[in-house]
């Protein structure tokens, strides 16, 4: 039977809810005294300590932000921001605790590690359980592990990049994860090695009421390339979650990244995540973003084109439904000569949902014949929803070209008209409608990917169309 | 000397864009302001009632309490402007300043009765060495059917303040059209605000800026759409040379209920130096389904031979 209301539909494999279950959970707050915890129970060197204590320091300065959706249902002293599961780092998927296993089975994790991956990290609450690399590329020196043991064994490498893309003094949530953070993943791509096929870090919160905070940092050495891909997911709870997460981008003169994310968090969590990435000379940075799930989402991936002929194209879409305000968006610095910029964003909002496109493009007085195109699109499906588009533009230097254009509006009625003519009915045109809107971000993905942002569409869509 | 924070956008974004509004230090604010007395008027049959009494104006958004407040307590110069019904008017408006009338402190109450029409020029003059200054409001009711043009000349001198507040109301089926010319001032500060709650309302704003030397621009434009079929387009282009910097903040809000509504905004901004800077938020705010909504900004390089005819 068809399902008529968003309320009635089975998420299926996202809302997969295990019990809650952990082999240890810090006590809910933030004081110096839990940080220290935090340290202890993760072994940290002296220096990582210092650092979580100093950045705690600055979330106690910073204020919350006076801008965007309403974050006030936050209470720190509500949120557990350490739950170590019952399993440790495994490399194989036979040694990770079954019912865990089981969850990232249904999410299809090991599946796309054996078609499609060169490697799969796989965290579940604040802890990575599994990580796993193509021998080749272990051969040609890649690095593809979690945060912890990268923090151990190559302490130069973290300690010479660690927070430095991302300071803590960038915004609030950015100090909380200095001093909270646990796993993640730690990419190092050596010189001139192609990573032809994707790695993959998937981040799971099962345990309610609590934060996730992984550490993402990954350098790309000249000449190299990678795509790496980064999905995320949680169960529905009656009470707020947090992800405050960090992804550092290094990718150096000549290399190429592509970051890919598809986030479905479960509609109690507040995501507010930082993401940046520093592009040196002739480099290429792509951002390729999915953005379905949370309840807030403040997300604003960055690009700092700091080397000369550095580029970088942000594609993404936004999906808010029924409670959730998406306030999303993309921010770039042009910090040298010839750097470029290409924006494609996308944004559609149904049942009562509100999407932001917030986003910063700044060209600094030393980026002579830079470009920037920036494309923002936003959709209604309805007269409850609500869409925003809020741009900075700064633009510092003659020598330059900077295009923004947005658009925002409904489906069109002739094009409906149009598909009905033809024999579908409108339920399905407006759909088709939808997912042709959304094409141009899917077409950026993996297929295997692909597929699954249209099976979000499809989820979102059932209910609320028609 | 007062340090002011000025002009408010309806929405903040980041604090460290820089954007959400406009701070100004040492900006000498006149304790005691002599009545204005170089007023022009001319071309004109249109009912004009002139006095120097204090004023009582309510803003939705203004530039902030401290200068409306200013307009409220010290203005020196109110005129009160009644187009009749089926009247077709036009007249200029000029407030020359000179060694005795340094300041004014202006309120300009625009009346337009049910069908009728007026083009109303408002030009603020004068000499390139004297410092002077402005600030003003300009408030127009466009009752249903009417049809204001109004045209707003800037030529004071680049050491000037000028501090302008524009509100209009339109009803149904009424048409405000705006040209602004922004060309003077050290700091030249616009907060524009049009309120179209008459179904088939239509407000048009043309904005050119010229900017050089220090000059700093800061243009709050903020339409709110609530009648159907409703009609906002907002055209500013500019150009920058020297120091110069121009802020644009740019709302279309589209309210529910404005259905089959439209909104376009379109910024150019010619910069010639490297020292210029270009500040700009295009918004596009949105509670109803069934309206359309464009903005597009851009910038360009290589046009100084075109623009530089302008200066001249």
């Amino acid at each position: 039977m068809k399902k008529s209301n968003i309320e009635e539909i089975n998420r299926n494999i996202y809302d997969i809810k295990n019990k809650d279950e952990y082999d240890f959970k810090i006590k809910k707050g933030l004081t110096a005294e839990i940080i220290n915890e935090i340290s202890n129970q993760k072994n940290d060197p002296d220096w990582m300590r210092e650092f979580r204590l100093k950045a705690l320091d600055v979330y106690n300065q910073l204020e919350l932000p006076s801008w965007g959706p309403d974050i006030s249902e936050l209470n720190m002293n509500e949120i557990a921001t350490y739950v170590r599961p019952k399993s440790k780092l495994n490399s194989s998927w036979e040694d990770v605790p079954e019912d865990i296993k089981n969850t990232f089975d249904k999410l299809g994790i090991p599946e796309a590690e054996k078609t499609s991956l060169a490697g799969v990290g796989a965290q579940y609450d604040s802890e990575v359980v599994y990580h796993s690399m193509k021998e080749d590329l272990i051969k040609q020196g890649v690095i593809y592990t979690d945060m912890e043991t990268a923090v151990r064994e190559y302490p130069d490498l973290v300690k010479e990049h660690f927070m430095k893309c991302v300071p803590v003094y960038d915004h609030k949530f950015v100090a909380l994860h200095g001093a909270v953070w646990s796993g993640g993943s730690f990419v190092y791509v050596p010189k001139n090695v192609k990573v032809d096929i994707p790695l993959q870090s998937y981040f799971r919160l099962n345990s309610p009421e609590s934060g996730q905070f992984e550490h993402t940092l990954i350098i790309v050495d000249e000449g190299a390339s990678l795509h790496f891909i980064e999905g995320c997911s949680a169960p529905k709870y009656n009470k707020v979650n947090l992800h405050a997460g960090c992804v550092e981008l290094y990718v150096k003169d000549n290399a190429y990244l592509r970051y890919s994310t598809i986030e479905n968090w479960s509609k109690n969590m507040l995501n507010l995540n930082t993401k940046k990435a520093i592009v040196g000379k002739n480099a290429g940075m792509d951002w390729v973003s999915g953005s379905f799930g949370s309840k807030i989402s403040m997300l604003y991936p960055m690009s700092i084109l700091n080397g000369e002929g550095a580029k970088t194209e942000y594609t993404g879409i936004s999906f808010a439904g029924k409670g959730q305000n998406l306030d999303n968006g993309f921010k770039v610095v042009h910090n040298a000569k010839n750097t470029s910029s290409v924006v494609n964003a996308k944004s559609i909002s149904k049942n009562g949902g509100v999407c932001t496109y917030r986003s910063l493009v700044r060209i600094n007085e030393n980026a002579k014949n830079s470009k920037c195109t920036v494309s923002c699109e936003s959709l209604m499906l309805d007269d409850i929803s609500r869409s925003d588009t809020i741009p900075t533009n700064e633009i510092k230097t003659d020598e330059v070209e900077f295009s923004h254009e947005a658009k925002i509006g409904k489906i069109s009625d002739k094009t409906i008209f149009y598909l009905m003519s033809r024999g579908i009915s409108e339920e399905d045109a407006k759909a088709m409608i939808v997912r042709g809107f959304a094409y141009p971000i899917s077409k950026e993905l993996p297929v295997e990917y692909a597929v699954e942002m249209n099976n979000l569409i499809n989820l979102e869509l059932e209910g609320a169309i028609g | 000397m007062e340090n002011l924070k000025l002009n408010e956008t309806p929405i903040r974004t980041a604090r460290n864009f820089n954007i959400n509004n406009i701070k100004l230090e040492n900006i000498e604010l006149p304790e005691v302001i002599q009545d204005f007395k170089n007023l022009k008027i001319t071309g004109n049959d249109l009912k004009i009632d002139i006095n120097s009494r204090k004023s009582n104006c309510n803003l939705s958004y203004g530039l902030g309490d401290i200068l409306t407040n200013q307009i409220n307590e010290k203005s020196n110069c109110n005129l009160k402007i009644m187009v009749d019904k089926k009247e077709n008017k036009e007249t200029l408006i000029e407030f020359n300043f000179d060694e005795k009338n340094e300041g004014l402190i202006d309120n300009v109450e625009i009346t337009a009765n049910e069908e009728s029409s007026a083009t109303i020029i408002i030009k603020y003059n004068s000499k390139s060495i004297q410092k002077c200054y402005h600030n003003g409001i300009i408030k127009t009711i466009a009752h249903k059917n009417s049809n204001i043009k109004i045209i707003l000349v800037n030529l004071l001198s680049t050491i000037s303040n000028n501090f302008i507040s524009i509100e209009n109301q339109l009803e149904e089926s009424s048409k405000v059209n705006y040209t602004i010319v922004d060309f003077g001032g050290k700091n030249s500060i616009t907060n524009y605000y049009s309120n179209l709650v008459g179904d088939y309302s239509e407000n048009i704003v043309d904005t050119v800026y010229l900017g050089k030397e220090n000059q700093l621009f800061d243009l709050n434009y903020i339409t709110e759409l609530k009648g159907k079929n409703a009609n906002v387009n907002m055209e500013i282009q500019g150009a920058l040379k020297d120091n110069a910097i121009k802020h644009f903040k740019g709302t279309i809000d589209f309210k529910k209920g404005s259905k089959k509504s439209k909104g376009n905004e379109n910024e150019f901004c010619f910069l010639l130096s490297d020292k210029a800077k270009s500040l700009g938020l295009p918004m596009l705010l949105c509670s109803e389904e069934d309206v359309e909504g464009n903005h597009a900004s851009s910038a360009r390089k290589n046009w100084r031979k075109r623009i530089i005819l302008y200066y001249e």
